[in-house]
């Protein structure tokens, strides 16, 4: 890393946390990744990444297009193996657990494209994240042969469906929905899985304003629970939610700290806007 | 639950009417033929249909159900339920047998993955094992009677397949409405989606892949309880096109579409091959409509027609 902004100590006396609590809290690192890299056929995508995540903390990751912030989650969620150094969740080393074991153990994410499934309807959609995470899923033989819309799934179904304003469209077809319920619901349903870590990746894309003002409150009201990792590119509302900011710039990790005092130094400027960007920056 | 029960009731009048419509038509024989290949093609519907795993070597499995029912029957006992079961564990065992080797694929490599080991199994038959299976010119299997079970008369044979179809149809029904069912047609659409659900996708396709042989085994050996004999033809790989034809003509990921297609696919064949010599050619004829003039299979049309619910009337 060329150029530590803040350390996470000043970040906590930033927001007001005594020291003794920020040194107790180093040691609650949720995540932690040591010289993270992956190298496909020659090209660095993620060169030697040293990041870590306190627990209930949230970080935003910004970089220009390329930079490996997409397939940093990628790596943190398993789908490649680095091709070295190691990835530890509540100190345990998953360097090497497949996608759907972190998932079980509470990373979840969501994708820069929306990712749910057309083909169902939108209550089939949650009623699968659900059963995974639910206090009340189907016993063994009840998941073959069980009537998938019993009353109790169901109603959980719809309680979390709610609280996104979707309730109304539950029965609907998820190819009918507008990109931005499809939005809602790909977070409905990372929601609805009991998440420890939660990585959002880009969840304003393709949205409209009204939308955008939308997830952003749905991303506020519900961040208490849990850690959460963001990748957006509109740094207006990114750092309205994150409590730190990283910057990610071919495949390094360049920079870290308070979002507005990230945003001032100098080799983010370059990197983010090029050299002359003329924009008066205060912190 | 009554709504459920009522539903159920109505599968089973519409099934059971449709195959005693067909009776008159084909006679017995061939109808107790359309019976047992709607089995075989719902069991391949599950792998294609629903979880988007087309296999080129599904004879595979149903020529193995057909050589077990024999073997059995001539060399343990002739029984013809205990031999059924046996055909039945080596459908279930050849699934978990191999299962994890093809599941692993997707796409082409999983079609000739399967159609790999169906020329292996196709040769074993023929050539290799023929000391045991009869070779080119198969061999008989004789059951005994069995209470009123006498599996030498045309209506016990119809009647007892007739049942089986019933059953495997509300089984799979019940399977695929199950929160499993929404997790392989899930599967289809999104593999990589559904790891990040937390679920252990290899597992549900390889469960997927056992049933799939399952049934077609199954099949296999219904097979052979009516025709009272087994040859190679059973086993023959270039045979898989059939299923895969009477899948796209009914519907794929359709349980009624299925058996529209089973049995569409066996009256246009029975009934041209009469009048026709080269009848295979209308056959491509009839999926070149279907592929531009029906993309979801004549099923898949009617229900789009009269905009009839998947969690409605019938699935």
């Amino acid at each position: 890393m060329h150029i530590q902004v803040k350390t996470i100590y000043h970040h906590c006396l930033h927001l007001g946390i005594n020291k003794i609590r920020c040194i107790a809290m180093k040691e609650n690192h949720i995540l932690e990744t040591k010289g993270v890299t992956i190298n496909f056929n020659g090209l660095v995508a993620v060169d030697n990444v040293d990041f870590k995540l306190l627990e209930g903390e949230s970080v935003g990751i910004i970089g220009p297009n390329g930079a490996g912030k997409t397939t940093f989650f990628n790596l943190i969620t398993g789908f490649f193996p680095p091709t070295k150094g190691k990835i530890f969740f509540y100190g345990k080393d998953i360097t090497n657990n497949p996608p759907h074991k972190r998932a079980r153990m509470g990373i979840i994410r969501t994708f820069q494209l929306v990712s749910v499934f057309d083909s169902l309807s939108v209550l089939d959609n949650l009623l699968l994240s659900i059963i995974n995470s639910s206090n009340i899923p189907p016993s063994k033989d009840n998941f073959y042969f069980a009537e998938a819309h019993k009353e109790d799934l169901k109603n959980l179904c719809l309680s979390s469906l709610s609280t996104l304003g979707l309730e109304q469209k539950a029965y609907l077809m998820t190819s009918e929905l507008s990109y931005g319920d499809k939005r809602k619901l790909e977070i409905a349903v990372a929601l609805s899985m009991n998440p420890k870590m939660l990585l959002l990746d880009e969840p304003f894309a393709g949205l409209s304003d009204q939308e955008i003002i939308e997830v952003s409150k749905i991303i506020k009201e519900f961040k208490k629970g849990f850690s959460m990792v963001i990748i957006e590119h509109k740094i207006s509302r990114i750092v309205e939610l994150v409590e730190r900011l990283c910057v990610m710039h071919e495949g390094r990790l360049i920079a870290e700290g308070i979002p507005n005092q990230v945003l001032c130094d100098p080799l983010v400027r370059e990197v983010y806007w090029g050299k002359e960007d003329g924009l008066v920056c205060s912190v | 639950m009554i709504a459920q029960l009522r539903k159920n009731i109505l599968d089973l009048i519409i099934i059971t009417a449709g195959f005693f419509a067909v009776l008159p038509i084909f006679g017995i024989n061939r109808a107790t033929d359309f019976i047992i290949f709607c089995i075989f093609v719902l069991g391949f519907n599950l792998l294609y249909g629903y979880m988007g795993r087309l296999s080129f070597g599904h004879m595979l499995y149903l020529g193995i159900g057909a050589y077990t029912i024999t073997l059995f029957a001539e060399h343990v006992s002739k029984n013809p339920f205990l031999a059924l079961i046996a055909s039945i564990l080596a459908g279930a065992l050849i699934g978990v047998i191999i299962g994890p080797i093809v599941v692993r694929t997707t796409g082409a490599c999983f079609a000739l993955i399967n159609l790999a080991f169906n020329q292996v199994g196709y040769f074993l038959a023929l050539v290799a094992l023929s000391r045991w299976t009869g070779g080119e010119d198969g061999m008989s299997a004789y059951f005994n009677k069995i209470a009123l079970f006498d599996f030498g008369k045309k209506p016990v044979i119809f009647g007892f397949c007739l049942f089986s179809l019933l059953f495997t149809f509300f089984i799979l029904k019940r399977l695929l409405s199950s929160p499993y069912g929404i997790l392989i047609k899930s599967i289809k659409e999104n593999e990589i989606r559904v790891k990040f659900l937390g679920y252990n996708t290899f597992k549900y396709k390889w469960i997927a892949f056992i049933i799939s042989t399952t049934i077609s085994s199954f099949a296999g050996a219904l097979s052979i309880l009516n025709y009272g004999y087994v040859t190679p033809s059973f086993i023959d790989p270039t045979r898989a096109v059939e299923v895969i034809f009477a899948t796209l003509i009914g519907g794929a990921g359709s349980l009624y579409g299925a058996l529209i297609g089973g049995v569409l696919y066996m009256a246009i064949s029975n009934y041209l091959a009469s009048y026709l010599s080269r009848w295979e050619m209308f056959l491509g004829f009839a999926l070149l409509i279907i592929v531009f003039r029906f993309r979801k299979g004549v099923w898949g049309y009617v229900k789009d027609k009269f905009a009839i619910k998947a969690h409605g009337m019938v699935r």
